[in-house]
């Protein structure tokens, strides 16, 4: 499997090669486009109940779409659902990244995904949910963000502070805490950055350049009140 | 040969996520080899010379370190049996450091499971509380509610109704519904409330109260009414709803926890905002059973006081649970039960013996003025 992003921006689209018999699941609804020797399954990733799991828990799709080169080589094209970048990363076995829910958009056949539950105080207050995905395994991983992408790089014991609804992913060396943004309460919450996350390195740490939760809040009063 | 990586090492001049490495384990330390095209070199490192701890985002990880400087070096091994292997040949000089890594490892687990604990206890008693002091807690709030909010918050649904709807500027039946309301309000003491009252061109059966005053009634219900009295105790009942603060004891406890919130903090625009953001209608709010309740025994009270004949209340009531089939609005969302009836008549009985007072309207002049009823489905 050999990926590409196209037109790189606000409006990426990725091209995946598949050789003759290789996959790639993709998020549900993800396919654009593909070619004709590709074979279209749906498939629960985990078995019934792990797919259940994580469609409960962590608010992921049910169904992984799973795209598969039966009839020889072909491409697929894949898109995610919001506007913004996409970043393709390679996983050898060790290196593992934490995902929040909507960040995961296509992985090769190695790539194993679980939902995994936060500690409480991350759960309660990190913004994403008591769930997050767990990806690890070897193959290529795609992922998007909302709005630009951004690395950090960490180095050990280097720390880093990010709002924690700007977050996509992070590698699974990296340690954080939830704090307060300012040393007060009412100055946490006046700045409107509320709680913020601490990470640790040595790792990295993928952030997003829009908050999707302010973006809505924002959209939100463009609507009209339906009778 | 290119052996598969078992860890990842981090340090100067290394990859952000860490650069993939291979660990083998001698009797006196370990041995990194890079995996793949790492700029990693070849290190061979004794136990003496690093130390350890545990690691990663769920203190599950082996993180072993060493050097200073532009050489210092971190790696973090993740596969269970490769930190097995490793505690067995440590020397016991490193195995005290192991075993804090162990032990924090064991410590951060138990902290987890003693604060899911507590969390769920928590949440479970905080539910509880909530449910068996919601009540208290939503009358409190509104308590702190200044009039001027609410009649702001009134007005604005109001003029916002009365602009889609055939509003009836003046004729018997304006007139005949002031009169009522002066007769009423002028029993009510203390009151706060700048009563408004408009009469709607609809074949509706209805009336409702918005908070801070304002009563609509519709001139289905006049047509509907035999007397100028069964209006009059429809309206008794609307205007109690209003004066108990049901329709923002009903706000409050749809809003939730912001709601409460933004009282506290004296956020009158925050209050207006949060219920356009939940797309509320204060005209459709529906009133609970208890409130239903609280504004007929008051409304009966009032009637008595305002020396209108009450039993026209009871009577309109009665009349529409008979014709139930007829689809009636005004109750549909809680039907006319025997027990609400009795309870009305008990309370009438136990009120002082008032003489009624007419109105000075005669009522079918002003159900004529309505012009014909509309044929009902």
């Amino acid at each position: 499997m050999k990926s590409e992003i196209l037109y790189p921006g606000a409006f990426p689209m990725v091209r995946v090669y598949l050789n003759e018999g290789e996959t790639v699941k993709a998020e549900s609804g993800a396919m654009v486009a593909a070619s004709p020797t590709i074979d279209i399954e749906s498939k629960m990733e985990g078995g019934f109940l792990g797919a259940l799991s994580r469609k409960m828990l962590s608010g992921e799709k049910f169904f992984f779409q799973t795209l598969r080169a039966g009839r020889g080589a072909g491409e697929v094209l894949l898109a995610p659902t919001v506007p913004g970048e996409i970043v393709l990363l390679d996983l050898d076995g060790v290196n593992e990244y934490m995902v929040q829910k909507d960040g995961f958009l296509a992985g090769a056949e190695g790539v194993k995904i679980e939902s995994k539950m936060q500690s409480l105080t991350r759960g309660l207050l990190g913004g994403e949910g008591f769930f997050i995905l767990k990806i690890g395994g070897t193959g290529q991983l795609i992922l998007n963000s909302f709005g630009a992408i951004h690395k950090i790089e960490l180095k050990p014991n280097e720390e880093y502070i990010v709002d924690n609804s700007h977050l996509v992913a992070w590698t699974s060396t990296t340690t954080y805490n939830i704090e307060k943004a300012s040393s007060g309460w009412i100055a946490s919450l006046t700045s409107g950055e509320g709680l913020v996350c601490r990470f640790r390195g040595p790792g990295v740490v993928y952030i997003q350049s829009r908050n999707p939760g302010s973006f809505g809040n924002w959209i939100r009063q463009f609507i009209p009140v339906s009778e | 040969m290119n052996p598969t990586p078992n860890a990842l090492c981090f340090g100067n001049g290394l990859p952000g996520a860490g650069a993939p490495c291979h660990v083998t384990l001698s009797a006196d330390g370990l041995t990194m080899a890079a995996v793949g095209g790492s700029p990693l070199l070849e290190e061979a490192i004794a136990f003496t010379a690093m130390s350890v701890e545990a690691g990663g985002l769920d203190h599950d990880q082996l993180v072993v370190s060493w050097g200073v400087g532009a050489s210092a070096r971190t790696l973090y091994l993740k596969d269970p049996a490769l930190i097995i292997a490793f505690r067995r040949a440590a020397p016991s000089a490193l195995m005290a450091h192991l075993e804090r890594a162990a032990e924090q490892v064991r410590r951060a687990r138990h902290s987890h499971r003693a604060l899911w604990g507590s969390a769920v206890g928590l949440v479970v008693g905080l539910g509880l509380m909530l449910w068996l002091g919601s009540d208290l807690i939503v009358e409190w709030a509104v308590a702190r509610i200044p009039v001027q909010w609410e009649q702001k918050l009134g007005e604005t649904v109001y003029q916002d109704f009365l602009s889609k709807e055939a509003v009836l500027k003046e004729g018997p039946a304006v007139s005949a519904v002031q009169e009522m309301t002066q007769r009423m309000t002028a029993k009510i003491p203390n009151n706060p409330y700048t009563f408004q009252v408009s009469v709607v061109q609809s074949p509706v059966v209805n009336a409702f109260a918005l908070p801070g005053g304002y009563v609509v009634v519709f001139t289905g219900l006049m047509k509907k009414a035999e007397s100028g009295e069964e209006v009059a105790g429809v309206l008794s009942h609307e205007l109690n709803h209003v004066l108990q603060r049901h329709g923002m004891e009903r706000l409050v406890k749809m809003m939730g926890l912001a709601a409460v919130v933004s009282i506290l903090v004296g956020d009158q625009q925050g209050l207006i905002g949060l219920a356009r953001q939940l797309g509320l209608e204060l005209a459709t709010l529906k009133f609970g059973r208890e409130q239903e309740t609280e504004a007929d025994v008051t409304g009966i009270r009032l009637l008595s006081d305002a020396r209108i004949a009450p039993d026209g209340m009871i009577r309109f009531f009665e009349r529409l649970s008979e014709k139930d089939k007829e689809r009636v609005e005004l109750f549909s969302s809680h039907p006319m039960s025997a027990a609400r009836a009795e309870r009305l008549k008990a309370e009438l009985a136990a009120l002082p013996k008032q003489t009624p007072e007419p109105f000075t309207f005669e009522w079918k002049g002003v159900q004529d003025s309505l012009g014909a009823s509309e044929p009902t489905k």
